[in-house]
């Protein structure tokens, strides 16, 4: 379960963030909408430590982590997996070595289970034959596939994804959504997704929040968003109309 | 001016931070041997050939400039001792770290600055890793280690250019060049050469790694980043050598006076 109580979260005199409280039960996926700006993936960073609250409180499975020393943090990020908007591949290590990464650090894994993990893993993600290649030989999607295979391997419990379909050919943001809607359903993944999409929210999302200018204007399970009449959820709603006309 | 005053106080506290870190996490969480093993042979080969042909023409240089001094005095017999003791002690390790800031800095600087504004040490976190202990402290370790051994092979290559141009400039034996060697250049200038060495690659390491771990705002921040640390390197450099060479002289009295 993950907890905001009035988390404030400010850059110099732009405050981002304006007192947010909301929370996540365990298993629910929960899509975050809202324009370009208004603080998302401030949210999703904050969860998991790389900026941290000016002020309120982040509860992660009944820990408050918002004050934790760096150090503190690291059992508690491997908890939460965070697929970020932009593959973050490392650069010097092939496919395999950067999907095997998280298994080497956390798991006495024998090299052989390794392997099998990291075929397991790419093959959710419809990626085979591409464990030697280095993330510069291979197109954007697919890094963002690797980057999300990387993440899934060491089994976290919350799923972190900011806009995690951006740039992907329509076959793999079916795929990459089903994934969500699976590893929710069969192992309890705790999710919250990060995008612009109402179309893949309305699909999967559990519960949708829509934020504006660092505060929740509106949320609820999809068919209560759908009478929704704030004008930036009706705004997102004909978007998604006009697309499937 | 009060900006860019500050802006020092602000690096220098971060900077005292970051080591501190580094520290705490060498002793806590100590990097993969064989980690630190890649990164000293990538940074050893990638800079022996450069550090080598550098050292040479220092020593070189050191060589042709005090001939025109020795001559006047008809002290030439000296050439191979004095230029030798001011290549050890003073020019040799200042002009060879200057040229590895550039060489070895430079890169780890734009390496990990790249990784910052990537979000590849934000991934390293997120898969529960600690980044000092992952890509910082390999590279920190590396280049001091590396530096050193450089140095050193630097100043050797500085003897021998030295001497190559003694014979062939100077129009004198390798005997006569090599004679007043030992006498001039004693143990605690050679120890307080590698004193300087070890200092220097300090102030390489940490400035490098700092600058590039906390570089931000996408390839304008990396280019950034290299810059201040190429700054921030010759500075710390010349601080260094200033601090060394009283240390060292303040060691040499006391030896001498005991």
């Amino acid at each position: 379960m993950i907890q905001f109580d009035r988390v404030v979260k400010r850059f110099g005199e732009r405050v981002v963030l304006k007192g947010l409280s909301f929370t996540i039960r365990e298993g629910e996926i929960l899509f975050v909408l809202g324009t370009s700006g208004t603080g998302k993936s401030v949210l999703l960073k904050n969860i998991v430590g790389l900026l941290r609250p000016d002020e309120g409180d982040i509860w992660v499975d009944g820990q408050e982590v918002s004050r934790l020393a760096e150090e503190s943090y690291f059992p508690v990020r491997k908890k939460c997996g965070m697929v970020f908007q932009h593959p973050a591949l490392f650069d010097s290590f092939t496919v395999f070595e950067n999907v095997a990464f998280g298994l080497r650090r956390h798991y006495g894994m024998g090299e052989g289970e390794i392997r099998a993990r990291v075929r397991e893993c790419l093959e959710l993600v419809n990626l085979v034959g591409v464990e030697r290649k280095m993330p510069a030989e291979i197109s954007y999607g697919m890094q963002k596939r690797v980057s999300l295979a990387r993440t899934v391997a060491i089994e976290p419990r919350i799923l972190l994804f900011d806009e995690p379909t951006t740039g992907l050919d329509p076959v793999t943001t079916n795929a990459v959504n089903r994934l969500i809607l699976d590893l929710s359903r069969q192992l309890k993944t705790t999710s919250i997704v990060v995008s612009h999409d109402m179309h893949c929210a309305l699909a999967i999302a559990d519960r949708i929040m829509v934020l504006d200018q660092g505060q929740i204007v509106a949320q609820g399970a999809p068919r209560d968003l759908m009478r929704s009449e704030h004008p930036l959820v009706r705004d997102f709603l004909a978007e998604t109309l006009e697309g499937e006309s | 001016m009060v900006g860019g005053f500050r802006d020092i106080i602000d690096d220098i506290g971060g900077g005292l931070l970051f080591l501190g870190r580094m520290l705490s996490t060498l002793f806590r969480a100590p990097p993969r041997s064989h980690v630190v093993f890649d990164q000293i042979w990538r940074v050893t080969t990638n800079s022996l050939s450069t550090t080598a042909l550098a050292g040479f023409f220092v020593g070189a240089i050191m060589t042709v400039q005090f001939t025109l001094q020795v001559k006047e005095f008809g002290a030439l017999g000296y050439l191979g001792g004095l230029a030798t003791s001011g290549t050890i002690r003073e020019v040799g390790p200042l002009l060879i770290a200057f040229m590895l800031s550039g060489k070895v800095g430079a890169f780890t600087s734009a390496e990990l600055g790249t990784m910052r504004v990537t979000e590849q040490i934000d991934a390293i976190c997120c898969l529960g890793a600690n980044p000092f202990q992952e890509i910082i402290l390999p590279r920190f370790i590396a280049i001091i280690l590396s530096s050193f051994f450089l140095l050193a092979v630097g100043l050797f290559m500085s003897i021998a250019g030295g001497l190559l141009l003694g014979i062939v400039f100077s129009g004198i034996t390798a005997e006569e060049y090599l004679r007043h060697i030992p006498t001039i250049v004693t143990a605690p200038s050679i120890a307080g050469g590698l004193f300087k060495c070890l200092s220097f690659a300090l102030v390489l390491a940490s400035v490098c790694t700092y600058k590039g771990f906390t570089a931000a705002g996408g390839a304008k921040g990396v280019g950034r980043a290299v810059v201040s640390t190429a700054v921030a390197t010759m500075v710390g450099l010349v601080i260094a050598d200033f601090i060394t060479t009283l240390v060292s002289d303040a060691v040499l009295a006391i030896a001498l006076q005991g």
